[in-house]
C-alpha cells in the first residue's frame, strides 16, 4: 500500500541524481523498472560491460524485498560471479527476505550488486548452475537460498 | 428487551454483513436498522451501519450512527474512524481531524492495532490538509478582496485627479496642450502605480515563495514521506510508527543495524513530532500530496468492515 508512494519518491530522486555507473532505462510504472549498471573499478572481469537489472516491486515494498534479476539481451550479458545463476537470478542475502530492510531502495541495491561485482575475482557460476537454470520454475522471491559464503 | 430479540438482531446483522461484502449496501443499511430495531444497545450495530452508509454517502447518517454507537462504547475506534471520513466529506474538517485523532489513538493504545494504523494515519493527512486548504481559500479570498479595494482606491484618486484637471481647464488656468499633457502624465501615474501594486502582491504571495524542500531528519526512512507519529528505535533513529511495525511484523530486526527489536521497545519521539507538526503547519498543501479519493477506494477496509 506504500509502494506506488514510496516508489515515486525514489524515481524523483533517481531523476535529480544517480551514482557513477547507474542508469535508469524504464521506468513507466510501479511494478517493474529496468536499471543499468557498470562496474566502475577497473575489473577485467567486467570491463567495457553494462548489465541490466530487472526490478519487480510488490504491493508491499519497501516492507518486501523487490525481485530482482539480471537479464539478458543483446547488448547485455549476464555478469560472471559465484552468485550469479547464468539466468540471471542472483543469490544475495539483502534481496532476501531475513535480509532485506526497508531503509534500502533501488539505488541503494544497484550500489550493493556493483560492488559485489567489483570485488570479485572468480570467472564462475554457482555450484549447480546448468541444473538450477534447467529446472528452476520457481520466482526468485520463493527460493530459499542457503547464504553459507559471506566472503564474495 | 423481549427475549430473543438480541439473537434476532444478531442474525440480521450478519445477513447485513454478507450483503455488505457482496457490495448491496442499500440493503445491508436495511438489515443493519432493522437489526438495531431489535436490540438498539449494541454499539456494532451502529458501526456496521455508518459503514454501509459511508459506502452510500449518506454523511448525516454515517455521524448520527458513529455517534450513537461512541456513547455506547467509549473507546471505539471504528466509529471515530467512520466520523472522520463524514466529517470531511460534508467539509468539516476541524471534526474530522479531532475525530481522525481520537481513532489514530485509540488505534495505536490497542493491541492488534498495526493494520489500521497506517490507514488512519493517511486519513490524519488529509483532514489536516483539507483544514489548511480551506484557510488557503479564505487567505487567497482575503488578499483579492484587499487588492480590490487597493485598486479601486487608486482608480478614484486618478479619476479625481483628472477631475480636477478638467476643472482648471474649463477655468481657464491651464490651456489645452499642458491639459492634455498634464492628464496624460496621471494615466501613466495610476496605470504605473496598479502595476507596482499588483507586483508586490504576487512577490508577497506564498505561492510563488520557494518550496522548501522537507528535511531529511523529518522523513521517514521507509516510506520516504514526512512523519507524523515518529518512534525512535534503540540506536537513536526514528520512523513513521505504522510502517515501522509493518516491518516489524515481518522481521523484528532494527531496520538499519539489524538488532533484534520488538514492537513494545519502540518510544514516541515527541520532539521530532513537534518539527514535523511545525514543519507542516508552516508549509502546508504541498507536503501531504495523499490523492484525493485515495484513502477509500482498495480492500484495505476489508478488515475494518465485518465484525
Amino acid at each position: 500500500m506504500f509502494a506506488s508512494k514510496r516508489l515515486g519518491k525514489e524515481l524523483q530522486k533517481l531523476h535529480d541524481h544517480v551514482p557513477p555507473g547507474i542508469k535508469l532505462i524504464k521506468a513507466d510504472d510501479f511494478q517493474e523498472w529496468l536499471m543499468d549498471i557498470q562496474v566502475i573499478d577497473a575489473n577485467p572481469l567486467y570491463q567495457g560491460e553494462t548489465y541490466r537489472l530487472k526490478f519487480m516491486f510488490s504491493g508491499n515494498y519497501p516492507i518486501e524485498a523487490p525481485e530482482v534479476v539480471f537479464v539478458k539481451d543483446d547488448a547485455h550479458p549476464i555478469p560472471w560471479h559465484p552468485h550469479v545463476y547464468s539466468n540471471g537470478i542472483i543469490c544475495l542475502d539483502l534481496l532476501d527476505r531475513q535480509g532485506w530492510s526497508p531503509v534500502h531502495n533501488v539505488e541503494s541495491v544497484c550500489v550493493s550488486l556493483q560492488s559485489m561485482l567489483t570485488s570479485n575475482t572468480k570467472k564462475e557460476r554457482p555450484p549447480g548452475d546448468d541444473n538450477f537454470v534447467r529446472y528452476n520454475t520457481q520466482r526468485p522471491r520463493d527460493i530459499n537460498f542457503v547464504f553459507h559464503d559471506n566472503q564474495v | 428487551m423481549p427475549p430473543g430479540n438480541e439473537y434476532a438482531a444478531e442474525q440480521l446483522k450478519n445477513q447485513g454483513n454478507a450483503r455488505f461484502k457482496d457490495g448491496d449496501y442499500d440493503s445491508a443499511e436495511t438489515l443493519y436498522s432493522q437489526a438495531i430495531q431489535k436490540n438498539s444497545k449494541n454499539p456494532l450495530l451502529f458501526t456496521n451501519r455508518a459503514n454501509a452508509r459511508l459506502k452510500l454517502e449518506k454523511w448525516d447518517g454515517v455521524i448520527d450512527d458513529s455517534i450513537r454507537s461512541i456513547e455506547l462504547l467509549k473507546d471505539n475506534m471504528k466509529a471515530f474512524f467512520y466520523l472522520a471520513q463524514a466529517q470531511i466529506a460534508i467539509n468539516h474538517p476541524n471534526e474530522a481531524l479531532s475525530s481522525a485523532l481520537m481513532a489514530y489513538e485509540l488505534c495505536t493504545k490497542s493491541s492488534q492495532q498495526t493494520n489500521n494504523a497506517a490507514t488512519i494515519s493517511a486519513l490524519v493527512l488529509k483532514c489536516k490538509k483539507a483544514k489548511w486548504d480551506i484557510r488557503e481559500r479564505e487567505r487567497i479570498r482575503r488578499r483579492a478582496d484587499l487588492l480590490a479595494d487597493l485598486e479601486s482606491k487608486l482608480e478614484e484618486g486618478f479619476k479625481k485627479a483628472i477631475f480636477d484637471i478638467e476643472e482648471r481647464t474649463a477655468a481657464g488656468e491651464i490651456g489645452t496642450i499642458e491639459s492634455q499633457e498634464q492628464r496624460a502624465e496621471q494615466r501613466t501615474e495610476w496605470e504605473k502605480n496598479v502595476n507596482d501594486l499588483r507586483t508586490a502582491f504576487a512577490l508577497s504571495d506564498p505561492e510563488n515563495l520557494q518550496k522548501r524542500e522537507v528535511p531529511d531528519y523529518l522523513v521517514d526512512g521507509i516510506t520516504f514521506e514526512i512523519m507524523h507519529d515518529p518512534v525512535v528505535t534503540r540506536n537513536g533513529r526514528s520512523y513513521e510508527r505504522a510502517t515501522l511495525i509493518e516491518h516489524l511484523k515481518r522481521s523484528p530486526t532494527d531496520p538499519l543495524t539489524r538488532e533484534p527489536l520488538t514492537i513494545g521497545e519502540l518510544r514516541p519521539n515527541i520532539s521530532l513530532k513537534e518539527a514535523c507538526t511545525e514543519f507542516m503547519e508552516q508549509n502546508s498543501g504541498w507536503v501531504y500530496d495523499c490523492e484525493d479519493g485515495e484513502i477509500d477506494k482498495d480492500t484495505r477496509w476489508a478488515h475494518l468492515s465485518s465484525s
